[in-house]
């Protein structure tokens, strides 16, 4: 561009005196034009004053160089790569600019590697949260010193502390409680390792030397889909958001990709000119539907029905594949009718057992000349749930439907008992209970069926619902059905939260060094505490004392030899905000807050679960720290650099623990305290080890190798096969991703499927076109579940089951539903300046405007949302696309913005789906069983019912 | 090339003159947003204001805002507040308004500290009262009943326009056009904030500064596509490049090769905002598509959700055989056709949305 015209050397005319006199000259015109006075022209004004004439303003204007003012802003000193931590998927690399020693703004990196050029740019990835978080690194919210409380929790009185004095305080409290034996009263709270793994395991690390408790937080999110581990046998996998465009027909079924998955919305969007049908499956006319091809609004809640609907029409007219069903799923797997239990091996006489582990775990189907055959790859045919060794190809053709005899027990296979389930699922009945069309929700079963690549992006508004694993059940059958699994541009994408970690082991050798975990499903141990034993139904609290009791589901601290369980007393929470976020809100501050002799909350901002904190520490922003970032949405790795020093007396999570390690150290030493045998695990608490423990290499043996937080990364990368693969020499550094982000090099044995130079992430081809059993009971997608509990209550196969309504419908009419908005992360951002003036500055309820009219509600009243568990107040707004029945209340604002403390989550009891809490087989439960974030009781909302009314409506 | 596409082919002599620059510009910067990509999220919001206008008295301008359809938006009703030119001769300004404080909204300041730190126990909420507008205050809302309501959004900054009332509208003539690039600036030296631009601008797309006293608006990233950053690279603006979807193309309009030029001049597919009021606009949108209607038993109609009428008192007529070309040629590659357009529309690489450094004089 060139420097244009020659004006630049003339005087700048703002100096000049006789500038100042015209000045006060024209504020007298200028006062004039303001009352809207019109008419003055250029050429009189120029005249009048003497100002230089400007002959032609266009094209030829020649006082130009105090265009120098805007250059000059455009001005920095450095750069650093960053990103956020903030359990969103995004995982997007920002530069940040640094300016006068201050962090100015961000922008993307822009600069992942593209690695199939016919898919849209993978950059930039971003959104306006990433785009303002430098607001969090100087904001009124930052932590800058420790703090401890003067007033009561949540008062928001505190006093500063030195750090020293903060950590004797913490580390006496902590070897207190181990010397008394409650190490598993001691919790730590923090989720998501992927968006930041380091700062995962500093707290983390710490915890495993000290014997505490690890919490899991996809279930408690309610972000696990059940459905999955039952029907799948592992927790989640997705494509990579970029394989969406390779699909022919999308179906974004509950999940709100515009609002939720920014980065990844292009491909979308995209994929609409690319001839690929792009369907919405939302209640409302969402912010997604806006920009699909088809939308329909199914009620609330009635989800598997519609997918049952369409199920049935594809079974019905034969669009099913057939192949893929006979080898690939339970379809041909025989029950049978006596106990509903799987036909196996142990049960006949026309297969020998004696080859088998356990007869009774390989199940039988008919060939097409009606000889019995063993399923293979069953799990009695493996040595453990995962197993190469084996294949599910099959040597022969099963029967799909029968319904006969064998040896005397009556049997039908699994698909003759579905296909008498989808036979409720008539087009009339489809309409009755969803409100979608006869002709319509069956012609897009067909066209989902008949294409070639046809793929679900499912989400969060179908999966917090109490019937959540029925929903998923059935919405995957539709998949299985036809075939559409297991390829680019197919299969059943749950996106919600970043719940996987790609470089998995590297990670689980730093934040679990001793390798014996404490681990609990926050569900059960939130609500076990805040007294859900005592507030549910029957049925539900027996079935959760059968659990503990059977050992399925674990909870800390463990009953003592007494008979006694003692109360947790000591929880650290980061990079959470557990008080703000949990369900069952207003029993978690009353019973379960008051049992916390101690809590300590580590945060760079002051949200609610650090106001309501005994011990706040000051930690280092996102971009004052070293780490990783990955999720699932993408197959890159980049990292967190430091841009500044962490601000006022913050510093890193690492450090923290570190020094917190110290501090425990130092006191046990000083007291004398002896190593401590763990009750539930063979090995010793030394707490006059504990820091020589935290920052030793515990693989290579060095000590104080793991001082700071980069060699922490690097230890990560070092240690992780999907960046420094056991089989080749290509190895991921943080110096590379320092550089520019960088694609995985290879999938580790927690996906399902390889990467694939030039392709996009598709999961499950090691079973689908690898044929390597499904990790299962039967060693294949199954959608018959033989569990005793789910015989009990009629959910074998998926069916739909009303929502169970926690609250009565007369007198709270209105269904609660929180969605996640455009403008947090979870609770970050929602106390954010810049984001709060881009909608209304406090919490809104959308609702249907006929709702509102009928209740006299105007848009921008206070109104009050209640029901017999809590109430809010709120702001409503009228939402003309939102379905009548329903208050929409996107969720996570801080407990502080609500007048009386309360939030989001006071109006949603403690409740939760015992079929969660089994373990799969009873007895051994290699297909089911505990696993934090892999299989346990999720953390359930949707069923909340209530009613709204203007507040001081009768002025 | 299509056939279909060599039929707008008329020859670059042809189109050169039927460009329609501005006299004494050399070249027109120009961008085309795709409001089928438009989610909403205001990403270009966030960086326009964060690298322009975070200043004192700068608070509550947003050069570069989103809004959603149909809606007042922001300002509110800056549709009805006049401007621009009676006629397309461009010689007779339309008298304007200019907008109240209120009709932005305020920058909200909020009590964080007070809260956090000083033991207050009343909610986190807007100092100095309640809010009653905002410039997102009708996010999501637009018009229409459910099942059948219809919103969408709408990114707007200056437009830079061939001819700019603005420009015209100033006393001191302290607006001008660029020569080289045809971008419209607020001279912050001769400026004294009379706000006749601000009236005499019909988008409302200069706002005045009470602390500063003059008035400022959208650079159209000036330093940023100069290369006059510490790295001396070329960028385009901000609120293209932080885009999460890319739905912007920035450039010229007169770069023939460039896809600007093509979705405007060649494909009639980018539309100018309001063409009636005679400013002639550098910035175009692709018009918005939406899923069609319901009916009551739930079955999908062949019925336009977004009323057609809407467009066009958006885009002006020509919106019709927009989205009739668009839809064409989407059937074309949903047939397993080839179609330039729809590549053109697709991001596969970011480089070709953005091409700044096509002429030696600009």
């Amino acid at each position: 561009m060139s420097e244009s015209t020659d004006s630049r050397d003339e005087p700048n005319r703002a100096q000049s005196d006789a500038d100042v006199a015209r000045r006060d000259f024209l504020k007298g015109a200028g006062m004039a034009t303001v009352l809207g006075v019109t008419g003055l022209g250029a050429a009189d004004d120029g005249a009048m004053d003497g100002l230089k004439v400007v002959d032609d303003p266009i094209g030829n204007y020649p006082y130009r160089e105090w265009e120098d003012l805007y250059r000059e802003q455009w001005d920095w000193d450095s750069i650093s790569r960053s990103t956020h931590s903030v359990n969103c998927t995004g995982s997007c690399s920002w530069d940040v600019y640094v300016k006068n020693g201050q962090v100015w703004r961000e922008e993307q990196a822009a600069d992942y590697p593209e690695f199939d050029e016919d898919l849209p740019d993978p950059n930039p990835r971003g959104c306006n949260k990433g785009a303002c978080y430098t607001d969090y690194v100087n904001a009124d919210q930052r932590v800058l010193h420790p703090l401890k409380r003067t007033g009561e929790r949540g008062e928001g009185k505190w006093k500063q502390i030195s750090w020293d004095e903060a950590l004797t305080e913490i580390a006496e409290h902590v070897v207190d409680e181990v010397e008394a034996g409650r190490y598993d009263a001691i919790s730590g709270f923090t989720p998501i390792p992927a968006m930041s793994p380091v700062s995962f395991a500093s707290g983390s690390r710490l915890i495993n030397l000290l014997g505490g408790v690890s919490h899991s937080f996809y279930d408690w999110y309610s972000d696990l889909p059940p459905g999955q581990p039952i029907t799948w046998g592992h927790q989640t996998d997705n494509a990579e958001s970029a394989d969406w465009y390779n699909s022919d027909y999308i179906i974004a079924w509950g999940s709100n990709i515009n609002v939720t998955r920014i980065p990844d919305a292009k491909y979308f969007l995209e994929a609409g000119y690319n001839g690929t049908k792009r369907v919405g499956v939302f209640s409302d006319y969402s912010q997604t539907a806006i920009h699909t091809d088809e939308w329909i609004g199914p009620d609330p809640g009635t989800d598997p029905a519609l997918a049952l609907g369409m199920a049935r029409t594809i079974v019905d007219e034969g669009l099913y594949d057939e192949a893929h069903l006979k080898e690939q799923s339970d379809m041909p797997l025989l029950t049978r009718e006596d106990t509903g239990k799987f036909l196996t091996v142990a049960d006949v006489d026309a297969i020998d057992g004696s080859g088998f582990e356990e007869p009774a775990k390989v199940q039988v189907m008919l060939d097409d000349a009606g000889t019995l055959r063993a399923a293979p790859g069953a799990l009695g045919d493996r040595e453990a749930k995962y197993d190469d060794s084996k294949s599910i190809e099959l040597p022969f053709d099963p029967q799909l439907d029968v319904d006969r005899e064998v040896e005397g027990i009556p049997v039908r296979s699994v698909w003759n008992r579905l296909n008498e389930e989808l036979a409720n699922y008539t087009p009339e009945y489809v309409y009755e209970e969803t409100g979608v069309g006869e002709e319509t929700h069956q012609r897009i079963a067909r066209e989902f069926a008949k294409a070639d690549r046809g793929k679900i992006i499912h989400g969060k508004g179908i999966n917090d619902w109490y019937h959540n694993d029925l929903g998923n059940r059935a919405i995957q059958l539709l998949v299985t059905l036809t075939g559409h699994i297991g390829r680019q541009g197919t299969g059943l994408d749950h996106y919600v939260g970043q719940e996987k970690i790609w470089t998995v082991h590297g990670w689980k050798k730093l934040t679990f060094p001793t390798g014996k975990v404490r681990g609990v499903p926050t569900t059960l141990w939130t609500y076990y505490h805040a007294g859900i034993m005592d507030n549910a139904d029957q049925e539900t609290v027996d079935r959760i004392e059968e659990s503990l009791e059977k050992g399925w589901m674990p909870l800390y601290p463990e009953e003592r030899d007494d008979g006694t369980r003692p109360d947790p007393s000591t929880m650290f929470v980061w990079r959470g905000n557990y008080f703000n976020q949990a369900k069952g809100n207003i029993a978690v501050e009353e019973t379960l807050w008051p049992k916390l002799d101690l809590v300590v909350d580590i945060n760079f901002r002051m949200d609610s679960t650090a106001l309501y904190s005994d011990i706040v520490l000051p930690s280092a922003s996102h971009y004052e720290k070293h780490d990783l970032s990955m999720t699932d949405m993408h197959s890159y790795v980049h990292p967190f650099t430091p841009a500044v020093e962490p601000l006022g007396e913050s510093k890193t999570d690492w450090e923290i623990f570190r020094l917190l390690a110290k501090k425990i150290q130092e006191v046990a030493t000083e007291r004398g305290v002896g190593p401590i045998q763990d009750r539930k695990f063979d090995r010793e608490i030394d707490l006059q080890s504990i820091y020589d423990d935290y920052v030793r290499d515990w693989l290579s043996g060095e000590e104080g190798a793991l001082e700071d937080d980069r060699a922490a990364a690097e230890f990560i990368l070092e240690h992780s096969e999907e960046s420094n693969p056991s089989d080749s020499d290509e190895q991921i550094t943080f110096a590379d991703i320092e550089d520019q982000p960088q694609r995985f090099e290879a999938a580790g044995d927690h996906w399902t499927s390889d990467i694939e130079d030039g392709e996009a992430y598709t999961p499950w081809k090691d079973f689908v076109q690898d044929k390597e059993p499904w990790p299962t009971l039967t060693g294949r997608q199954q959608y018959y579940i033989d569990h005793d509990w789910f015989l009990d209550l009629g959910e074998e196969l998926p069916t739909h089951k009303s929502a169970v309504d926690e609250q009565d419908s007369t007198d709270y009419p209105l269904r609660y539903n929180t969605p996640h908005g455009r403008w947090s992360i979870h609770s970050t951002w929602r106390d954010n300046t810049h984001m709060l003036r881009l909608q209304r500055g406090e919490p809104v309820v959308y609702l249907n405007p006929d709702d509102a009219e009928r209740r006299g509600i105007d848009d921008g009243d206070t109104v009050k949302v209640y029901n017999d568990v809590g109430e809010i107040e709120v702001s409503a707004k009228i939402y003309p696309s939102g379905e009548e029945g329903t208050a929409r209340h996107y969720f996570a604002w801080e407990k502080f913005q609500y007048p009386d403390r309360n939030n989001f989550n006071s109006l949603v009891p403690m409740y939760m789906k015992p079929t969660q809490l089994v373990q799969y087989p009873e007895d051994s439960g290699e297909h089911l069983h505990f696993f934090p974030n892999f299989w346990g009781p999720t953390g359930v909302n949707s069923d909340v019912r209530v009613e709204i009314e203007k507040v001081g409506g009768d002025e | 090339m299509s056939s279909d596409a060599n039929a707008y082919d008329a020859g670059s002599g042809e189109d050169q003159q039927r460009l329609d620059l501005a006299d004494g510009i050399d070249h027109q910067v120009a961008m085309v947003m795709d409001l089928n990509q438009c989610v909403g999220c205001q990403t270009c919001s966030i960086a326009c204001k964060t690298l322009w206008t975070s200043g004192s008295g700068q608070e509550y301008m947003y050069w570069n805002n989103v809004e959603t359809k149909p809606g007042e938006g922001y300002p509110r009703g800056w549709e009805e507040s006049g401007g621009g030119w009676k006629s397309d001769a461009n010689d007779e300004r339309e008298p304007g308004e200019i907008p109240s404080k209120e009709d932005y909204g305020d920058a909200w300041e909020f009590n964080h500290s007070e809260i956090m730190y000083e033991g207050d126990d009343t909610p986190l909420r807007p100092k100095g009262g309640d809010p009653e507008y905002g410039p997102n205050w009708e996010e999501d809302q637009g018009a229409g009943e459910y099942p059948n309501s219809y919103y969408f959004y709408l990114p707007r900054i200056c437009n830079h326009c061939t001819h700019p009332s603005c420009v015209e509208a100033c006393p001191r003539s302290a607006l001008y056009k660029r020569e080289e690039d045809g971008i419209v600036l607020v001279d912050q030296e001769r400026c004294r904030g009379y706000r006749y631009c601000v009236e005499g601008c019909p988008y409302k797309k200069v706002y005045y500064n009470e602390v500063k006293k003059t008035s400022e608006k959208c650079i159209f990233c000036y330093p940023r596509i100069e290369g006059e950053g510490p790295d001396g690279e070329v960028k385009p603006t901000a609120c293209a490049s932080e885009c999460p979807p890319q739905l912007r193309y920035v450039g010229f309009l007169d770069d023939q090769q460039g896809p600007i030029y093509k979705l405007v001049e060649r494909y009639g597919v980018a539309l100018p905002l309001h063409p009636e009021y005679q400013t002639q606009p550098n910035v175009y949108y692709i018009p918005p598509f939406a899923p069609p209607q319901q009916d009551t038993e739930g079955e999908t109609l062949e019925v336009d959700r977004i009323p057609p009428e809407y467009l066009e008192e958006l885009f002006g007529e020509e919106v019709h055989d927009a989205l009739e070309t668009i839809q064409r040629e989407r059937e074309k590659v949903e047939r397993g056709g080839s179609s330039e357009l729809m590549d053109i529309l697709t991001t596969v690489n970011n480089e070709d949305q953005y091409r700044l450094e096509v002429f030696d004089d600009a």
